[in-house]
Formats: structure tokens, sequence, C-alpha cells
């Protein structure tokens, strides 16, 4: 009976809304936040061997590379929380109105550009 | 209780638990990315960014590692191949953080 379960249709079959935009997009932001978060422990896990051998690591995030790399992590965990709130509304039952999920889901994606440049801007005022 | 169930209020319960440190880290990974060793160091000795962490860390592997194996469930069709991916997947999830954690706690 397991064996016969459907699988979710192919994304090629959908015709693209906002909805099924956003949804597609969490899930790769998704892998990719915790890509990222696991770059992120090995990172830490560096500062252990020294201060020597720390020195290539911090020459690449003084690199352009490295700046675009923080901005673009500040980006995807933006979208991942403020779509992770959209969620949680739905699941308190609100916001499934097709008018008011479109809504939310434009308001998804300007907030997430927003929130990126106010947690870099933030983030860099702090120390 | 279905273990389907249980394991969909986890899932909401740990997204509810890292948003907020979520908000935190992204806002000192980016003060901090580029600083030099010792205030790096200096950071992750403080305790209040090693117990902040050590939570990001919990609630962020749980959180992915149960919507990854959801990701799993819908595109896998082989039982034994989806069995195996989201063991190894269980297995990372509890690995990575813990070597992570100790580490931090062994910076001074």
């Amino acid at each position: 009976m397991l064996e016969k379960n459907p699988l979710s249709p192919h994304l090629q079959i959908y015709r693209w809304h906002i909805s099924s935009l956003l949804s597609i997009t969490h899930r790769i932001v998704g892998v990719a936040n915790i890509i990222a978060v696991t770059l992120i422990c090995v990172w830490t896990i560096c500062l252990l061997f020294g201060e020597e051998n720390y020195e290539s690591i911090n020459f690449f995030f003084q690199s352009f590379f490295g700046k675009l790399l923080i901005v673009s992590l500040s980006w995807s965990f933006s979208f991942h929380i403020l779509n992770e709130i959209r969620h949680l509304i739905w699941d308190l039952g609100y916001g499934f109105d097709l008018k008011i999920s479109k809504i939310t889901g434009v308001i998804t994606i300007i907030g997430s550009l927003v929130s990126t440049i106010l947690i870099y801007s933030f983030g860099k005022s702090l120390i | 209780m279905h273990h389907s169930t249980r394991k969909w209020i986890v899932i909401k319960c740990s997204s509810v638990i890292l948003i907020p440190l979520m908000i935190w880290f992204i806002v000192n990974l980016v003060s901090i990315y580029d600083k030099n060793y010792n205030e790096l160091v200096n950071f992750f000795s403080k305790t209040s960014s090693k117990v902040l962490y050590t939570m990001f860390l919990i609630a962020a592997f749980s959180f992915f590692s149960l919507t990854i194996s959801e990701v799993f469930e819908d595109y896998i069709n082989n039982e034994k191949i989806k069995n195996v991916a989201t063991k190894i997947l269980y297995v990372f999830a509890i690995v990575v953080p813990l070597i992570t954690i100790l580490s931090i706690f062994r910076l001074n």
C-alpha cells in the first residue's frame, strides 16, 4: 500500500502563480539555508584551529564574494522567516482567501528585500 | 496521536522557536563575519552568544531535518531509498550541531 502512495506532481505541470512560486522558493531556500548553516558550523569549528589557520577564511569574508554571500544569506533568512510567519498564520486558520493569499505573497517578497537591507544595516552598526 | 500529527506539531513548535533565533543569528552574523580572529573568539566566548547559538543550532537542525524529510516524502518513491535518506539526514542533524556546540564551549 505504501509503495503505491502518489508523489507530488512535477513542477512543470503547474501554471505559475505567486502561491506556487513562493511554495517552491520556500523549499529551495530552506535547503539552501541548512547548507549555509552547516558551512557556518564548519566556520565556527575552524576557530579552534587557531589564528594562523583562520587567515584564509578571513580573507574570503573580506572579499566581494564574502560580502555577497552574507547579503544573500540575509535575504534567504528574511524570506524564510516571513514565509514561515505566513504559513503559521494559515495554520491558525487565517489568510486562505485567494486575494489575501496573493497580497501576503507580495508582502513576503517585498518584505524580504526590505528586511535584507534592514538586517545588513543594523548588523553592521552593532559592533 | 498519529505520528504524522505529532511530527506536524513538532515542526510548527520548532518554527515558532526558530524565528526569533534566526533574527538574532543573522543580525549577529552580519556584524561579525568580517572581523578578525580575536574579535570572533571574543564574540563566541560570551555566555549569551554560546547559549543563543546552541539554541539556534538545535532549533534549526530539528526544523530543517523534519521539513527536508517531508520533501523526501513528497519526491522519493522508493521506500528503501527514502528511509535511508531520512536516517542519514537525522544522523547529520544530530552530529553537525553536536560537534559545533562542543567546539564553541571549548573556545576561550
